[in-house]
This record gives structure tokens, C-alpha cells and sequence, in this order.
């Protein structure tokens, strides 16, 4: 609890530094704040906590992805100080509105109780919208902003009537009355039940952005300001599906038939059909976005598989997309930055002159695509074995088809960085923030790629 | 004695270590020293491991030296690590490509030497050996897969190595991606295989398959899955069109990776996997064909093909093809030896092309070429020996390992062999249709060029020299039990494929009569080829008046396969991202909010403010989306 707790005070204090016209200031706090979290998030390790009536869950589970997310969280943090500072005059309020989304994910991993996910929902929701309004004087951001809004709030009113139609019928919030109820039909749960469930589902995929959720996502991603399109694509995604695994495998496991057809298919189309319509895209950040919504039909193979590897499988697939995606966001941001465009041109022959920016960027389309010895590809090998251990070896060569030919977008901008073009290149200084965020994700995303024991050993 | 053991466990890190520091140091400090110095570093990393590899095949026999570097992945029943381990097997093919790694190393020091990436080349070239190492020396599926992978991208980024080129980028993207469709089989199968038998180490995994009985099916699909890995990383058909179009790479990189080491990873993989092959005989008979078709296949394009480097890519698909027939008919030590040959006198005939395409200042078309013999005699020399090695004349290396592959499948079946000596002979008449257009006749090339033609440097000139006596008595390595001596080669790799021959058991085996029968045609038949190709390319004689016949022509087309291809599957994929782009997500979305848009009246109008805001036909395709799982949801129950 101390965790959630020190994450919104560490927001309310950034807001009380802004208040005090002390800029600046706020990177310091959050970093002290986020780190202080991570620390006290491992103390909770084993310790198994039910909080509030078992409101609050706080196993294994919880703690490594609520380590996950601050870590994230913290590199996004890094990315936005380094790109907002120079010209933002609210950005304590900004700040602390990705630290109140934040401590609003630490809710959607640990939660016991459909209120408490609800919650934790709708408060990272809302921080989202505003966060993707926050250039407010730029036109595509105010556009991002309302068209996440209008249909994330659809996707909220689905949910909520899911929750309800839950409640109507087994006559609880709280999983222990649900399973109870469960039990007490013999795991044949009534229709009113079944949609219910279904609609909160829905809900939860809208948020991963997976087909045919997804529509929202590449335009709120290339509206967005490019720093919060990062933080969407990453520490949001993660969030997102581990309150859908914890939901299933922690809580409905019994009654799997009924929602494992309905997760197949979404998983199968969102990586497949999000692969082909990646292909033709000219825009980095709509090809980002269509790579995160086949990267959400992957990571919902393990929703699927829902054995002792699942876990494991979702932890090392979600702490390499999420480290290859901010890596590939921040050289983004960094281009952007200088170019005022995210042409896939833009990186032509950005080799010669940023060597780092172009490592980088290599890197995490390498692992992305699932190309050893980066994590992408060890997360892509658990995560298909884990599927394939419960039987669904269709759905695993459809998956190995599409990494196959999600190859080639992940290409394009390989091919056009290393080409020797040098007619449009700039030299782009880098802070030292994006420096260390860069640093640390490629070096992670090496380490986990050779040694996947270090995070699948925790779970 | 135990000490010892431990000694050379070490030698399989070491081994990796040094191409490895190799790699990182031209990488990081490339730059900041001079080019010689770095050129000399790169192959060292690789003569140091040739060195151990030396030791390591001395005392590798009946025991297996292995090394367990550490856990790799670790949790529950699920156990992978990441061991290494030396055989006979491992043995040869490290002492292949560390030995001919270690002279086209020594080789480019010279050829790359005015190439401002000189340092940037290095560090690939070591990477892709450290790579090609980890996926012989693995001992299990998953290690091996890692390094499968590696070389694939080292061939990715070597290829497109001068990227100024468009053609380039396209040539490397291809050969990486058509790759990977071969990939995605050698995965399929590793999951397949894990399973199967909840173990990826090839040890756990042979020994639990050779109690299995032949013809299951699950054994089947893991070779079929397997041998579709293989035919992508070993150019066999289908996957064979990216290989041509990798010579766009510098050319010590086409004999390195394209000749020597990488395309016959899939020749190795599956002799490593021979036992699983042996109880699955339906994919061996499969592979024959595909192997013979594919050296037939691959001998009549060359034939026509006017880029000197193309005509050697096309025969080295053509010699994979044979080795891939000899592993069809059980032939796994054949298929080996002539690997091995092959290695020696393929990495010859790309370093010799290598340097007449230097010595013309980068001229490839052999038609501006011809009677370069008077001026660079050394290439001459080499590149002759090579030619005759490859055409299979006695008693070069080549024909010892084709002879071999030739009567293992007259014993499987005549027809085989007959389909074999015909791609032999094809064989010999395009290498020497190559050799007379390049070095004999009348120089053909502009004024300009023949002013700078020179015979290369000897640091270039050494590597071919040692490749060419390596080329010559390759063959000692397995002389056929009708000259009367002990296979070599054969007795060296028995413990290795005991099991899996003990499985085929082939008893059958050709009177001394009939081999030299066989042994007869087939060198009648290529010298016919020989004094054919002089007669057409040397004398002119005109056999076909001025146009080539439709036969030919299709050869010469490259039997359309690259258009082929192109229409069934990158039209087909493009197609499908076309009608996911446009039709789904922008014609009928225009269509569907335009007609909806008269529905929803009032919100549609405001958002339709929105600059392209489809918003209310994403919700519309939301609640379709819903509708339509709920539908799925309640048909099933």
C-alpha cells in the first residue's frame, strides 16, 4: 500500500513544487518519489498482502509489474523532462498528471475487486486525456484529445455496464462473492453473466488498443505529443494487460470456455491483421502504433495460455516491447524534435551522423521483430512455447507467420538509417536525460535477451 | 586424464570469446586505428579458434566434450541452458569455418582496403563468425537456433554492407526475410520438438527419438518443419531466388557466407538431426528430390547467367543441391565430405572472381571479359584447379565427394543417379563456359580498363594459393574403399551417425565392377561437357543461329521464378495490407460514415469538424466488434 500511497504523494507534491514557481524542480521529486516506490515495492515481496477487505491484492504478481511500470514510467519521465522543460509553463501539472496515471496502474495490477479496477481505470483514463491534450495551443493534439476522450469513454460505459450486469447477476463486486457464485452454478453462469463478462472485456481490449478495439489508436498515437504517445504505447499497454490476465487467469480460470474463444480471436486478429495494415504505413508513429496493436494480440497469447508459464511468458514479453518501444519512441521524439516530421524519410541516413540515435533505433526494431540475441525474441520464444504447452499450436503459426512478416516495416527504417543518403542529415544533440533513458533500455533489452531467467525466475 | 577433459571443455568459450572480442573491439575502436591493424585483429580472432579447433578434432571421437555455460531459461519442468558441446561433427565444420573464415579474412585485409567502412567490415565479418560458431557448437535446438538466427542477420547487414545502393537494401532485405519464412519452420519444429520431448538438448532429444518407431507422425512433422528452415538458409527450393541476389554484397562476404559457411547450415543441421530424418523416411525421400531438383535447377540457369558472381551463386545452389540428395538417400557422411570440398573450392572460386573483378576495377559481366590469363596467371592457375575441382575430374577433391554422392544414389535408386550425372555434367560445361569466357579468348572490355588490369597483392594472392592446394587433395579425406583404403572421413564421423545409419540400415552396397562403371561415365560425360564448352565459348562454333532457342530461354529467364514469387507472395501480401489500408480502413470507412453519418445526425455533424475524425465510425466498428463476438460467443456455447 505504502507504494500506491508514496506514488500520489509524490504527484501532489510535484503539483504543491508548481505552485511554489519552483520548475524544475519536479524531475528531482518525481525521480526520488518513483525510486522510493520501486524500493518499497520489493519489500512487499512474498508478503502476499490483502488490503480493504481484500479490496487490494498485493501478491508476486503485482509486484513485479507494478515494478515494471514504475520503471517504465520513470524513463518516460526522464524523456518528458528532457522535452517539455524548455517551453512548458504548466509542467508541474502535466508531471503530475503521468504520476497520477501512474498510481492509477499500480490499482489495475493488484486489484481484488471489480470497484477498485474501475477505479484504477478510469483515473489513468482521464490523466490520459489531458495528457493527450497537453500541447494545447497544437490543433492534432486537441484533436488526439477529444477523440480519446469520446471513445474511451464509450469503451468505459461498455465496461461499467459489464461490471453491473456482473453484479446483477452473482450479486458482488468482490471476487470472493463472484467465485462464490460460480461455484454455486456449477461454473454454467446465466447469459446476463456471460455479456457482462463479455462487455468488460471489451472495456479492458479498448484499452490495450486490440482489433477490433484498435481504431482509436493510430490516430490518438500521431496526434498525441510524442513524449505521451510513449507513455501510451508502453507503460499503459502493460497495464493494461496485466489487469486482463490477472481478471481471467487469477479469477475466472474456472469458467475459461466461455471467454477463451472471444480472446483467441481477438489475439489472432489484432497480431495479424494489425501486421498487415503496419505494412503500408509511411508515418513512423502510425507504424508504431499498428506494431503495438499486433504486440497486444501477443501478449494476449498468454491470457490464453494460462499455465505456469504464462506468467513468466507475459512478464518478459511486456518488459521488452515496453523497453524496445520507449527506445524507438525516444530517437522518435528526438527526430521529431529536429525535423518536425515523422515521415519514415526522416531517418534517411541518419547513420552517418547519430551514430547512438541510429543504434538505438536499430536495436529496438530488431527486437521488436524478434531477431536474437535482443529480449524481443527470447519474450516471442516463451510466449509461443506457452501457448503452444496448451494446445493452440493454430494460433502459434498464424503468430510465427506474422512476426515473419511484421519483418519487413520493421526493416524500413533499418535500411533507410544505415543507407548512405546524407543529403537531409542533422547532427541532433542529445540530453542527458534521453542519454540514460536510451542507455538503460538498450542495455536491458540485451541483458533480458541473454539472460530471460533474470525476470522469467520471478514469477 | 580429467584435467585434460576440462582443458578443452574451455577451448568451446574460448573458441567463442575471440571472434566475439573481435567484434567489439573493430566495432568500438575501429576508427581510431589503422586499417591494417584492425584487418589483422579480425583475423586472428579467427586464426586462434582454427588453432583450438585443431586440438578440440584430435580428441573428439566416441566422447563428446561438453560445456555448460549456465541456466538459461529456468523455471518449473521448463529447462533450457546454454550448453556447448564438441563431436566429430561440431569438429568438422568448426575447422571449416574457422580454417577458410581464417583465409577470406586474411583476404580482405587487401580487398577492402580502399573502403572507408574497412573497420565497420571487420566487425560484421567477426560477428558472423561468432555466430556461425554458436550454431555448430550449441548442443541444443535453441542455442542452435540464436546462432541460425545471428548469421541471417550478419548476412543482412554484410550484404547491404555498401547501402549507398539502392539495390543493395533490397538484395539484403530480401535474402533476410525470405530467411526467415525458413526460420519460421525451424521454430515451429523447436516448439514441436519441446513438446514432444520436454527437452531441447540434442542429446536428451536423440536419445529419447532413436526409441521411437519409424514413421510417426510427429517425428514427420518435426523434420518437414526442419527441412523448411534448412531449404531457406541453404537456397533449396523453393526458397533459393534470395541467394543470386545476395551477391550484391562485397565478395569476400558471397565466399564466406554465401559460399563456404552459412548457406550449409541447413546441410549440418539436418546430419546433426540425422536420427530424427532416419525415422522419418517419407521428408528423406522428400529432401532427394528437392535436392536433385534443386541441382538440376540451379546447373541450367547458370548456364545462361552473364554476371560472373551469379553463375557461381546458381552452382553453389546447385552443390547444396547434391548435398541435400545425399542426405535424402541417407548419404550423411557424403553429404558432409562435400561440404567440405565444396567449402574449399567454392570460397576459391568467389576469391578468385574476387580478384578479377578487382583487377577490372569492378567489372562483373563476363562478356567484357576474356583472355585474362596472359595478365593475372596466379587467378588464372587457381581458378582453373577450382573449375576442374568442382567439375569433378579425378584427382581433384571434388570428385571424390561427388562420386561419393553419385554412387549413394545409384544405390538408392538409377534414376537419381541419372538425374545426378546430367547436373554434373551441366555442371562442368558452365564452370568452363565461365573459365574460357574469362580467361581465354580476346579481351573484350573497354581500352580504359584493360590499361589498370594487374594481378592482385599477394596478401590476396596467398589465401587462393593455400585454397587451391586445400582444392586439389581435399579428396584424401574420404578416398573410396575401391582404391583401396579406409574412408577417413567415414570412420571419423561414424559415432555420430551410428545410430541413425544402424536405423536406415543400408546394406546394399556396389561391386567394385559397377562403381568403376559408374565412375567412368560420369568423367566421360563431363569431359564431353568440357570439349563442348571449349567447342561453343573458346571456338565460337556457332551452335544456335544468333537467337537462343525457347528452351534456353526459359533457363535463361530464370524459369520466371523471381516473377513468380513476386506475384503469389509480396503481390498477395501487399494486396491483403492494400485491402486492409484502403478498402477497410479508408473507402469504406468514407462510404459507411457518409451513410451513417445521416443516421447519427447530431454528433456526427460536430465531430465531423474533426479533421479526417471518423470517430463515430470507429464506434460504429466498436459496437460491431461487440455484436459480433457476442454473436461467436453465444453460436458456440
Amino acid at each position: 500500500m505504502e507504494v500506491i500511497i508514496i506514488i500520489a504523494l509524490t504527484g501532489i507534491a510535484i503539483m504543491m513544487a508548481g505552485a511554489l514557481n519552483k520548475p524544475g524542480f519536479s524531475l528531482w521529486i518525481a525521480i526520488a518519489g518513483l525510486m522510493l516506490a520501486f524500493i518499497l515495492n520489493f519489500r512487499l515481496w512474498n508478503t502476499n498482502l490483502h488490503l480493504f477487505n481484500d479490496m487490494i491484492v498485493y501478491d508476486n504478481f503485482a509486484v513485479v509489474f507494478n515494478a515494471l511500470i514504475i520503471v517504465s514510467s520513470a524513463l518516460v519521465f526522464l524523456l518528458f523532462h528532457s522535452h517539455y522543460s524548455p517551453w512548458e509553463k504548466h509542467l508541474d501539472e502535466i508531471a503530475a498528471l503521468l504520476i497520477f496515471a501512474c498510481t492509477s496502474m499500480m490499482l489495475m495490477t493488484s486489484y481484488g475487486n471489480l470497484v477498485v479496477l474501475f477505479i484504477g481505470i478510469e483515473t489513468m483514463s482521464i490523466c490520459l486525456y489531458v495528457l493527450a491534450g497537453s500541447r494545447k495551443y497544437e490543433l492534432p493534439s486537441n484533436e488526439a484529445a477529444l477523440k480519446y476522450f469520446l471513445l474511451g469513454s464509450f469503451a468505459t460505459g461498455v465496461m461499467l455496464f459489464g461490471i453491473a450486469l456482473i453484479y446483477g447477476a452473482s450479486g458482488s463486486f468482490d471476487f470472493h462473492g463472484i467465485t462464490s457464485y460460480l461455484t454455486s452454478t456449477g461454473n454454467q453462469t446465466s447469459s446476463m453473466f456471460s455479456i457482462g463478462l463479455l462487455l468488460l472485456t471489451v472495456g479492458l481490449l479498448f484499452k490495450i488498443a486490440a482489433v477490433p478495439f484498435h481504431f482509436w489508436a493510430p490516430d490518438v498515437y500521431e496526434g498525441s505529443p510524442t513524449v505521451i504517445t510513449t507513455f501510451m504505447g508502453s507503460t499503459v499497454k502493460i497495464a493494461g494487460v496485466a489487469a486482463l490476465y490477472r481478471l481471467y487467469a487469477y479469477h475466472f480460470a474456472a469458467i475459461k470456455p466461455i471467454w477463451a474463444t472471444t480472446i483467441m480471436i481477438v489475439s489472432a486478429l489484432s497480431f495479424f491483421a494489425a501486421v498487415l495494415m503496419a505494412l503500408p504505413q509511411k508515418r513512423f508513429k502510425r507504424l508504431l502504433a499498428y506494431s503495438g496493436i499486433s504486440h497486444a494480440g501477443f501478449l494476449l497469447m498468454a491470457v490464453l495460455a494460462m499455465n505456469q508459464y504464462a506468467a513468466s511468458a507475459l512478464l518478459l514479453y511486456a518488459a521488452s516491447y515496453s523497453l524496445a518501444t520507449i527506445a524507438a519512441f525516444t530517437v522518435l521524439v528526438e527526430v521529431i524534435e529536429v525535423r518536425w516530421d515523422d515521415e519514415l524519410s526522416v531517418f534517411k541516413g541518419m547513420g552517418a551522423k547519430n551514430k547512438f540515435l541510429a543504434f538505438a533505433l536499430i536495436v529496438a526494431m530488431l527486437s521488436m521483430a524478434g531477431i536474437p540475441p535482443f529480449s524481443g525474441f527470447m519474450a516471442k520464444f516463451m510466449m509461443f512455447s506457452a501457448v503452444a504447452e496448451s494446445g493452440y499450436i493454430v494460433l502459434v503459426v498464424f503468430g510465427v507467420i506474422a512476426s515473419a512478416i511484421s519483418l519487413v516495416y520493421y526493416l524500413k527504417p533499418i535500411t533507410l538509417i544505415l543507407s548512405k543518403d546524407e543529403s537531409n542529415s542533422t547532427n541532433i544533440k542529445l540530453s542527458w536525460e534521453v542519454i540514460i533513458v536510451l542507455v538503460v533500455t538498450l542495455t536491458l533489452t540485451l541483458i533480458f535477451g541473454i539472460f530471460p531467467g533474470l525476470l522469467t525466475g520471478l514469477l | 586424464m580429467v584435467s585434460m577433459e576440462n582443458n578443452l571443455n574451455i577451448l568451446l568459450l574460448l573458441i567463442l570469446l575471440f571472434p566475439l572480442a573481435g567484434f567489439l573491439f573493430s566495432g568500438l575502436f575501429g576508427k581510431t586505428i589503422s586499417k591494417l591493424v584492425v584487418g589483422i585483429l579480425a583475423s586472428t580472432a579467427v586464426f586462434i579458434p582454427f588453432v583450438f579447433s585443431i586440438i578440440l578434432a584430435a580428441n573428439v571421437s566416441e566422447n563428446v566434450i561438453s560445456l555448460r555455460l549456465f541456466e538459461w531459461i529456468h523455471f518449473q519442468n521448463f529447462n533450457i541452458s546454454f550448453s556447448l558441446m564438441a563431436d566429430p561433427l561440431t569438429a568438422l565444420m568448426l575447422l571449416i569455418v574457422t580454417g577458410v573464415g581464417f583465409l577470406i579474412h586474411v583476404y580482405s585485409i587487401a580487398y577492402m582496403q580502399d573502403d572507408e567502412s574497412f573497420s565497420r567490415f571487420f566487425s560484421y565479418m567477426n560477428l558472423f563468425i561468432f555466430f556461425m560458431l554458436i550454431l555448430v557448437i550449441s548442443s541444443n535446438f535453441l542455442v542452435m537456433f540464436i546462432g541460425w538466427e545471428g548469421v541471417g542477420l550478419c548476412s543482412y547487414l554484410l550484404i547491404g554492407f555498401w547501402y549507398g545502393d539502392h539495390e543493395n537494401n533490397n538484395a539484403a532485405k530480401k535474402a533476410f526475410i525470405m530467411n526467415r519464412i525458413g526460420d519460421l519452420g525451424f521454430l515451429l519444429a523447436i516448439f514441436l520438438i519441446f513438446t514432444t520431448f520436454n527437452s531441447l538438448e540434442f542429446s536428451t532429444v536423440f536419445a529419447n527419438a532413436s526409441q521411437m518407431i519409424s514413421g510417426n507422425s510427429t517425428i514427420f512433422w518435426i523434420t518437414l518443419l526442419l527441412f523448411i528452415g534448412a531449404t531457406g538458409k541453404s537456397a533449396q527450393i523453393p526458397l533459393y531466388t534470395w541467394l543470386p541476389d545476395a551477391m550484391a554484397g562485397p565478395t569476400p562476404v558471397s565466399a564466406l557466407i554465401h559460399a563456404a559457411t552459412m548457406v550449409t547450415a541447413g546441410v549440418y543441421m539436418i546430419a546433426r538431426s540425422s536420427i530424427l530424418y532416419a525415422l522419418a523416411p517419407e521428408v528423406l525421400g522428400l529432401i532427394a528430390i528437392v535436392g536433385i531438383a534443386t541441382a538440376l535447377l540451379a546447373a541450367s540457369i547458370a548456364i545462361f547467367q552473364n554476371d560472373i558472381k551469379k553463375v557461381l551463386a546458381y552452382s553453389t545452389i546447385s552443390q547444396l543441391g547434391y548435398m541435400f540428395a545425399a542426405l535424402g538417400v541417407g548419404a550423411f557422411t557424403g553429404a558432409m565430405f562435400h561440404l567440405t570440398t565444396h567449402a574449399l573450392f567454392k570460397a576459391l572460386l568467389f576469391l578468385a572472381a574476387g580478384s578479377v573483378i578487382h583487377s577490372l576495377g569492378g567489372e562483373q559481366n563476363i562478356n567484357k571479359m576474356g583472355g585474362l590469363s596472359k595478365k593475372i596467371k596466379v587467378t588464372t592457375f587457381v581458378f582453373l584447379i577450382a573449375c576442374i575441382a568442382i567439375s569433378g575430374i579425378p584427382p581433384f577433391s571434388g570428385f571424390f565427394s561427388k562420386d561419393e554422392i553419385l554412387s549413394s544414389l545409384f544405390e538408392k535408386n538409377p534414376l537419381l543417379w541419372i538425374l545426378g550425372i546430367i547436373g554434373a555434367i551441366m555442371t562442368a560445361f558452365y564452370m568452363f563456359r565461365l573459365y574460357f569466357l574469362v580467361f581465354k579468348g580476346t579481351y573484350r572490355g573497354s581500352e580504359e580498363t584493360a590499361k589498370h588490369i594487374h594481378e592482385s597483392s599477394k596478401i590476396m594472392i596467398i589465401p587462393l594459393i593455400i585454397l587451391a592446394l586445400l582444392s586439389i587433395i581435399g579428396g584424401i579425406l574420404g578416398l573410396p574403399e575401391w582404391m583401396g583404403s579406409r574412408h577417413f572421413l567415414q570412420n571419423y564421423l561414424s559415432p555420430v551417425f551410428k545410430n541413425s545409419s544402424q536405423i536406415l540400415h543400408e546394406t546394399k552396397h556396389l561391386v567394385i565392377s559397377e562403381e568403376y562403371i559408374l565412375i567412368i561415365t560420369s568423367i566421360i560425360g563431363v569431359l564431353i561437357a568440357i570439349v563442348c564448352s571449349w567447342f561453343i565459348y573458346l571456338k565460337r562454333y556457332k551452335v544456335f543461329d544468333a537467337k537462343i532457342p525457347v528452351v534456353f530461354r526459359i533457363f535463361e529467364k530464370k524459369y520466371w521464378m523471381d516473377e513468380i514469387y513476386q506475384f503469389l507472395f509480396v503481390k498477395s501480401t501487399l494486396w491483403l495490407s492494400d485491402f486492409f489500408y484502403q478498402i477497410v480502413e479508408i473507402k469504406w470507412i468514407d462510404a459507411i460514415v457518409n451513410g451513417v453519418g445521416v443516421l447519427v445526425v447530431s454528433t456526427g455533424r460536430r465531430l465531423r469538424y474533426i479533421q479526417n475524425g471518423y470517430t463515430e465510425f470507429y464506434v460504429f466498428m466498436m459496437v460491431l466488434g461487440i455484436i459480433a463476438l457476442l454473436f461467436i460467443n453465444f453460436l458456440i456455447r
